[in-house]
């Protein structure tokens, strides 16, 4: 008696925990039954391209959720560090085409400098929310605001074009049908996921996400782990942007408009809770995959592009929704 | 006299006009009492009093604007909380002191994980956090059905269960508790206090904030009553009784009280 119901609570809570795995392996099943043409390599690959960018940026994002804080300017620090890297490294347009010697430096040197310049607005968020206790929800959207006008305002309007081929190989060679850009994003989340399970930082980082007071009296140093959880999702987004600019080989003022929103839907969908505290890395991309395998259903079946938004919205509503009834059907196994 | 024996006779914590103002505020004007080893102290007085303020600057959270604070046979003026933690000195809020997000042993590390290197990175050493949490937690007798369980599904008396063990685990000294058993049923108190003479006949020494007096009386060797930011009394719970405490605490006389002087 007592061991069925404790299975059965064990089978709800593995359930509840992952249920985003199930949703995508439903919709995924789903869409390959039903809509025609789904079901080949090529869908799949292109499902798993074009969770890169949103995905890169959910994992910062949704590190700062989980640390019981938001940062919205992410999209905007991508774009940022696009532009960068396409005015230094274009050959065309607004590009001042740099090259470096030995050709393939280029490719270390314009990482660092994306992650730099992600790094440092990230740093300016969190000396703002953290130091200063400004809350995050303003700071980040003020930043979101302010950098993507310095975006427009360092193109004049223009685009940068014909990023140097050393870059743009990433974009192009692939492994297993995947493109290397679309393999550092799944980098990046088995990197971050590792972080916050296995070491000390992305444990504190949980803790104060659920508890800042306590993790204080603790004797953990919150407000220097805060801001260095700020600078870390500012580097991501940083990364993000770079791997924007390989995949256009550019840049455009208004590269990776509305981004913001999806990587927000995946992290909620992917199960992170905008209470902070809770959340695990994996479940934010299968939330990105989510979104991407229902972006290309929508584009396969020949939908406007607009439905995409609609069903976007209404996930998050659901996930949401999930989120606040979970701890009743939790109850009700227990 | 041997230094040693001089030691053990002196108080743990001492406190000698220790005061704290907010601006204009005096929160505190002079206090002077002190703490013995293993000795069970509740800090009584009504909303106001000074109560919170005296606990924030013993464990660190708040500085004293002026006076002496002398713990462990040195004058001490912790800079935060995490000073006086590494001296001894704890403070078990009520649900101020766990993060029910993550498990039990989790908390029961927070702040002091057990890491192993990998290249030079720590890593979590679960395995090491794991037996020593089951260790101090069955050793204390506490009875907990799982450690890797998220601290949320547990019940108010295993939350302070695992903050005192905890305590106890990490060479603490003096434990201050604030309103421990607001959010408590009887059984749980009933526990709750037990446990809290068990901590204290290990020689570690209690201060407990309480607006509930039967409890003050049943648990502590000595009450020390504030008013209006000073001390007002100071006795052995055995030499007065909740009427006289209860006058201190207001200072007024009791009706009842003047009426017994009376006869």
């Amino acid at each position: 008696m007592t061991m069925t119901s404790l299975s059965q609570r064990s089978i709800a809570n593995f359930v509840l925990d992952h249920l985003v795995w199930f949703m995508l392996v439903a919709v995924l099943i789903a869409f390959s039954i039903f809509i025609p043409k789904f079901a080949q390599i090529g869908i799949y690959a292109n499902i798993i391209e074009q969770s890169t960018f949103v995905g890169v940026m959910a994992v910062g994002l949704a590190i700062i959720i989980i640390s019981g804080h938001m940062d919205l300017s992410v999209e905007s620090v991508a774009a940022l560090s696009a532009m960068v890297t396409g005015i230094l490294f274009c050959s065309h347009g607004i590009g001042l085409g740099f090259s470096t010697k030995p050709e393939w430096l280029v490719v270390p040197i314009s990482l660092l400098l994306s992650l730099l310049v992600g790094g440092a607005l990230g740093l300016l968020n969190g000396f703002f929310t953290v130091r200063l206790k400004m809350n995050a929800f303003i700071v980040t959207l003020a930043s979101y605001i302010w950098v993507r006008g310095l975006v427009v305002a360092l193109s004049g309007g223009r685009s940068a074009q014909d990023l140097s081929p050393s870059l743009r190989w990433l974009g192009i060679e692939t492994i297993l049908h995947v493109p290397l850009i679309a393999w550092i994003a799944i980098l990046v989340f088995a990197l971050f996921t590792f972080i916050l399970v296995m070491t000390p930082f992305g444990r504190h980082i949980t803790m104060i996400g659920g508890n800042p007071i306590a993790t204080f009296r603790a004797g953990i140093k919150v407000d220097r782990l805060l801001i260095w959880a700020f600078v870390i999702a500012g580097a991501i987004a940083g990364l993000a942007g770079w791997l924007l600019a390989i995949r256009t080989s550019g840049a455009t003022a208004n590269l990776g408009t509305g981004m913001l929103f999806n990587a927000f839907a995946a992290v909620v969908i992917g199960g992170v809770s905008l209470k902070g505290g809770v959340g695990k890395l994996p479940g934010v991309y299968a939330g990105v995959l989510l979104l991407s395998s229902i972006h290309t259903a929508i584009n396969l079946m020949g939908l406007p592009a607009h439905y995409t938004q609609v069903i976007l919205g209404l996930l998050v509503l659901a996930a949401v929704l999930l989120d606040t009834v979970k701890h009743s059907i939790r109850q009700r196994f227990t | 006299m041997p230094e040693g024996m001089h030691l053990q006779s002196e108080p743990l914590l001492q406190l000698e006009n220790v005061a704290k103002s907010f601006g204009a505020i005096e929160a505190l004007r002079s206090i002077t009492f002190s703490i013995g080893r293993g000795e069970v102290v509740a800090l009584l007085g009504d909303n106001g009093a000074g109560k919170s303020t005296l606990v924030k600057i013993i464990s660190g959270g708040l500085q004293a604007t002026s006076g002496r604070i002398v713990f462990d046979g040195h004058e001490r003026q912790f800079a935060s909380p995490a000073e006086a933690k590494a001296a001894g000195i704890e403070t078990v809020y009520q649900d101020l002191s766990l993060c029910t997000n993550v498990d039990v042993v989790a908390n029961f590390f927070m702040g002091r994980e057990i890491v192993k290197r990998w290249f030079g990175i720590p890593i979590l050493d679960e395995q090491a956090m794991f037996s020593a949490t089951a260790k101090a937690i069955a050793d204390a007798g506490t009875r907990i059905p799982s450690l890797r369980t998220n601290v949320e599904h547990l019940s108010g008396g295993q939350r302070q269960a695992i903050e005192l063990n905890r305590f106890v685990h990490w060479g603490g000294k003096l434990v201050l508790l604030d309103e421990p058993f607001a959010a408590l049923g009887v059984e749980q108190t009933r526990r709750g206090l037990q446990m809290i003479k068990a901590i204290a006949a290990q020689g570690i020494s209690v201060v407990i904030v309480t607006h509930i007096m039967a409890q003050a009386f049943q648990v502590a060797d000595r009450i020390v009553v504030l008013r209006q930011g000073t001390v007002v009394g100071d006795v052995a719970s055995a030499r007065t009784s909740p009427d006289d405490v209860v006058q201190m605490i207001t200072g007024e006389a009791l009706p009842g009280l003047a009426q017994k002087a009376r006869a």
